[in-house]
């Protein structure tokens, strides 16, 4: 009836798309784009098509000729880029968006798209740049501002984030972004209401039991059983593919190909927690393999890593279940996760067995991963004692000293002298993330100030850097008695810069529930000594394994009376704390938390336990794996 | 239907595609660029941006015809001239260079990139004075700038004034305290005249300031180990390989500390790193030390192959500068053909004019490859890059005669089969060395303590090896 109307071909192709037919749909849209070069949706609708048909990879010359021929039509451009990107060829998908954007700046798709994809590519800024333009051309939108959102959560812009979220139509996976977001900005309950909110609307879907399992831990009053019940809960959901048994062979001996699953291989606790003991494992005895988003080239721990690594395996383009695939492709023989149920985190595709020995180490290793699959979680006498081993569902694979291995910083500052001699007052501090500074903490630490009238606190981490946030924060502390001038809140900061801001420090406070990890350690190097209130879940015990392996178990309680009184006492002793501060940095180099060939050894005999008991096992008969 | 249309203006796109160029980002500029070419038409600029999208790209010859389109179309753009300059730098073609830079000090005499870009061109022309010149009116009138320091000071240590080239080195590091570059160019230039500990303050001065940089921990290692600072220089590199893991050098000086499993053999990249840079006072720094090797070897071979008449061919594995070759040469021997892994060192070898061949290798893979039979095979100071002996000694025992003879020297380990020590060479035991031999089919006609050289006036002891393939068992 109306061969020369393109948009009669487009519906022609969606009906024929809709009824299953994606090769006659193709040829529709085909017309359709050849009467109108610049309709944008049809262009889409026939890469939906190729890519139903499977002739992507096909399609893709035709779209190129038409970009060539006609270097101002931003609609091949989008077709190019998306199907590019299908194909897993990233960086070609990003110019070719990137041109698409660049020649209709005012249209919000194509930048829409182009940001979703520096997005996954790690790219944050220029993924910001690129979804705010689409969010100011297309303000209505509730996928763009999703998108935007979850980006200023990845750059750890909460409250933005979170103020975006609150103004959309919420449907269950925007309420887990909202949750997210509300947790790091310092409301650990609302947090997991909005958790527990998803889960009602979307009961049998992972991403709220995963949600509610990472939110949880920062929460005050959490306990290990609510929280091993949640994780179990989330665990239940996942799906599990029949792969079969690992074939791998069980000689306990033999050279092991150790899987690191992580997309934090980088400048992150995850990197500074566990490179050097990877590097000072014995290359002779242990082969190592990443799996998980390679880091930007120049990020220093990254490049550590990539020394290590026969190979490192991009796993952003591979389903969960092709990632285990994948996995058992290159034999591995011991896996370690390294993300659990974080944002980059593949710990869900463990459900279907990447190895037949699978380690949950750090990397959201808040507490048990509650995941069947995971046979063994990597722990210390100090986080896990034999009375909690009854909260976890894994076995548990104790380290003989601390659990982790700090790399320090070759950039760190030197340590400088009591800032409290010079200054007169004690200077507490904190440079936590805000999800672990619950009203709980706030109301402890504003006794102890209150106790200590000349004393101030500094509180520093990247929330700081929202003036909302940072009126709350005083709001809180002004209510709970302590004048918001005693209160200094600062923003980020470049790693150096960061640690060069401990030289005001004289007292860490520990968090609580949620203890600090690398903080502490990195706070120990600077010279400052953290008071540990340690709690019940893995999460909660954090500081207390790094102060007891650095040998300063006196730093640690595990009520809030002690903790508070704790803090005190320390803080009364300034020519104590002197002391322990001008000898702290050598004191933790000569210990186990930073020494890197003694925990090689650890890892490596814990990982040849594990590995050996499997053999024991399959020499038994025992096929679960 | 969701139109979508191209409404870019033209100087939109072209800042658009400076900037994509900029980042590296080729594929997304060059579509845009061919938009920006049919809305602009050929514009200097444009030509500029395709002659710096053509070089990324690697595509040399369209470079430099978009660099000279540019210059045709605006002959009188100093910029232009300083481009190609710079782009006629890269590409080894210094005369271009200076010509376009000189044409740019013409156009804008008051322009200190332009006279530094003469400087530059100069110098890599040889002609040091007036780099020096031309460099010190640009440094006069951009003091700020690390890098027309950094190439000043190059030009006055190239015209016979290195106190003058470390001055101006040091003034820079404290008006542009930030610039590594300069910063390394001086802590290098200090090792180079073994001034260590000025070096080690350098960099110790650059620590503090919180420079994040392999190579200044590296360089900082390196002069604390001139000066005996061994502790200290573990833990300098130690730090330059958490910024800088890839690099052999590095890493095999931290396993030597050991702060990393060690491996089983020195890496070839190390050596060619430690024997490139030690090659042109290789010699008179062994001879310095008592090295006593060549002469050991020459004892042994004129004890063995006395009576036994001519011996031959030579394999001087790890040859280095040829220093065994010169003890042995006059013996009824040969041909000699000398392997080494770096480049340097066989460069001295063959000044020597003893060897009938020199080849750069590493050992291992050349003896796998070879398919000759040398009636001796001589390493002198060689087998101590290896820990584990048995790769290589099975390659020694499938190139030798059946007659043939194999004379190498070790240190002396304290009991272990081997082990890597701090200076980043392997010690090897008595016990370890018969038992590798035996497990290589090699009969080991001597095992004899042999003092190897003297450090800090102290014997470093060691073992002089013979050994022949076993008799065959029928």
């Amino acid at each position: 009836m109306a061969p020369a109307d393109p948009s009669a071909w487009d519906r022609l192709g969606l009906i024929l798309l809709a009824s299953g037919d994606p090769r006659l749909a193709s040829a529709a849209f085909a017309e359709g784009e050849a009467l109108a070069p610049a309709a944008l949706d049809i262009a889409l609708h026939g890469v939906e098509a190729a890519t139903a048909c499977g002739t992507l990879a096909n399609t893709l010359p035709r779209v190129e000729a038409r970009c060539a021929d006609n270097p101002f039509n931003p609609a091949a451009h989008t077709a190019r880029g998306v199907m590019l990107e299908r194909l897993g060829r990233h960086d070609e998908a990003l110019d070719a968006l990137e041109v698409a954007s660049s020649l209709a700046p005012e249209a919000p798709l194509p930048a829409c798209l182009l940001g979703g994809m520096l997005a996954r590519s790690n790219r944050l800024q220029e993924a910001e740049i690129a979804l705010r333009r689409a969010h100011d051309l297309d303000p209505d939108n509730p996928r763009v501002a999703n998108d935007l959102a979850v980006v200023l959560i990845r750059m750890h812009r909460h409250g933005e984030a979170r103020r975006l979220l609150l103004g959309i139509a919420a449907d269950a996976s925007v309420l887990c972004n909202l949750a997210t977001a509300t947790a790091n900005v310092g409301l650990q309950q609302e947090a997991v209401g909005w958790a527990e909110e998803a889960i009602r609307r979307s009961p049998e879907a992972v991403l709220g039991w995963r949600t509610l399992a990472n939110s949880l831990p920062y929460m005050d009053g959490v306990d290990g059983t609510r929280l091993l019940a949640a994780s179990r809960a989330c665990s239940d959901r996942l799906p599990r593919a029949a792969l079969g048994l690992c074939r791998n062979t069980a000689d306990p001996d033999r050279p092991l190909t150790v899987g690191l699953l992580s997309g934090s291989l980088r400048s992150h606790p995850v990197g500074w927690l566990t490179v050097a003991g990877f590097e000072t494992l014995d290359p002779a005895s242990f082969r190592l393999v990443c799996l998980g988003r390679p880091a930007p080239v120049s990020d220093p721990i990254a490049a550590r890593f990539r020394a290590l690594a026969t190979e490192w395996v991009d796993t952003d383009a591979l389903s969960d279940e092709a990632l285990a695939r994948r996995a058992r492709e290159l034999g591995v023989d011991v896996l370690i996760d390294l993300g659990g149920y974080g944002d980059s985190g593949r710990m869900p595709a463990c459900a279907h067995r990447l190895a037949p020995v699978q380690i949950k180490w750090v990397g959201m290793q808040n507490h048990s991963s509650g995941l069947r699959e995971m046979d063994w979680f990597m722990t210390d006498r100090w986080e896990t004692p034999a009375e909690l081993e009854y909260l976890y569902s894994e076995r548990l694979l104790r380290l003989p000293d601390g659990y982790v291995c700090y790399s320090p910083p070759p950039y760190a500052p030197d340590v400088v002298p009591l800032p409290a001699l010079a200054n007169g007052f004690v200077t507490f501090g904190c440079f936590n993330n805000l999800a672990k500074i619950t009203p709980r903490v706030v109301q402890v630490w504003a006794g102890i100030l209150r106790r200590m009238p000349t004393a101030r606190l500094v509180l520093k981490t990247h929330q700081f850097s929202d003036p909302e946030t940072c009126a709350w924060m005083l709001d809180c502390f002004t209510a709970a008695g302590v004048a918001a001038e005693r209160i200094d809140l600062r923003g980020a900061s470049r790693h150096r810069a960061f640690m060069a801001e401990y030289n005001d420090i004289d007292i860490a406070l520990d968090p609580f529930p949620y203890s600090s990890g690398l903080t502490t350690c990195e706070a120990l190097w600077m010279g400052v000594p953290t008071v540990v209130y340690a709690g019940e879940i893995f999460a909660a015990r954090h500081s207390l394994s790094h102060m007891c392996n650095a040998g300063l178990a006196d730093w640690a309680t595990s009520d809030a009376a002690a903790y508070e009184a704790l803090v005190i006492e320390k803080a009364s002793d300034t020519a104590a704390l002197a002391i322990l501060r001008a000898g702290l940095r050598s004191r933790v180099k000569a210990s186990p938390l930073t020494d890197a060939p003694r925990f090689g050894v650890h890892l490596g005999a814990a990982l040849r336990f594990a590995w050996r008991d499997w053999c024991q096992g399959r020499q038994l008969g025992h096929s679960t794996t | 239907m969701d139109m979508l249309q191209a409404t870019a203006d033209p100087g939109a796109l072209i800042r658009r595609v400076g900037a994509l160029i900029d980042a590296g980002r080729y594929g997304a500029a060059g579509p845009l660029l061919a938009a920006a070419r049919q809305l602009n038409g050929q514009t200097p600029e444009l030509n500029l941006l395709a002659a710096h999208l053509a070089e990324g790209q690697g595509q040399i010859a369209q470079a430099r015809s978009e660099y000279d389109a540019a210059i045709e179309t605006a002959p009188d753009l100093a910029d232009l001239r300083k481009q190609r300059s710079s782009f006629c730098h890269r590409l080894g073609d210094f005369e271009c260079a200076a010509r376009d830079a000189a044409e740019a000090v013409l156009l804008q005499p008051t322009d200190p990139d332009a006279k530094a870009l003469l400087g530059s061109a100069l110098l890599s022309l040889g002609r040091a004075r007036e780099a020096r010149a031309c460099l010190a009116e640009a440094s006069a009138a951009d003091p700020a700038n690390p890098a027309i320091r950094e190439a000043l000071a190059i030009a006055t240590e190239a015209d016979g004034d290195p106190d003058a080239a470390f001055a101006i080195l040091r003034s820079g590091l404290s008006s542009a305290g930030g610039a590594l570059n300069l910063r390394n160019a001086a802590i290098l230039f200090c090792i180079r005249h073994q001034d260590f500990a000025t070096g080690i303050a350098l960099a110790e001065d650059g620590r503090v300031a919180g420079t994040v940089d392999a190579c200044l921990f590296g360089l900082k290692g390196h002069a604390q180990t001139s000066l005996g600072q061994h502790e200290a220089a573990a833990d300098s590199y130690a730090e330059a390989l958490k910024l800088g893991p890839d690099d052999p050098y590095v890493r095999h000086l931290v396993a030597a500390s050991g702060l990393l499993p060690g491996a089983r053999r020195a890496p070839p990249d190390y050596l060619r790193a430690v024997f490139d840079g030690y090659a042109p006072r290789f010699d008179e720094h062994l001879i310095g030390l008592g090295y006593q090797i060549p002469g050991a070897i020459r004892r042994v071979a004129l004890e063995y192959l006395d009576g036994t008449g001519a011996c031959g061919p030579v394999l001087d594995l790890g040859c280095g500068t040829g220093l065994v070759g010169v003890a042995i040469a006059d013996l009824p021997i040969g041909p000699m053909t000398g392997i080494d892994v770096s480049s340097r060192m066989l460069a001295e070898a063959e000044a020597k004019d003893l060897y009938a061949s020199l080849h750069e290798a590493d050992a291992i893979d050349w003896l796998a490859e070879d398919t000759g039979r040398w009636g001796l095979i001589v390493a002198g100071d060689m087998v101590c890059y290896f820990g584990a002996l048995e790769p290589l000694l099975r390659g020694i025992k499938l190139r030798l005669a059946p007659d043939g003879w194999f004379v190498f020297s070790v240190e002396a380990s304290d009991g272990v089969d081997w082990a890597l020590l701090r200076q980043g060479r392997y010690a090897h035991s008595k016990a370890y060395l018969a038992d590798s031999l035996r497990s290589a089919d090699l009969a080991v006609r001597s095992i004899h303590k042999q003092v190897i050289r003297f450090e800090a006036g102290a014997p470093v002891k060691g073992f002089l090896v013979v050994a022949q393939p076993a008799p065959a068992i029928h």
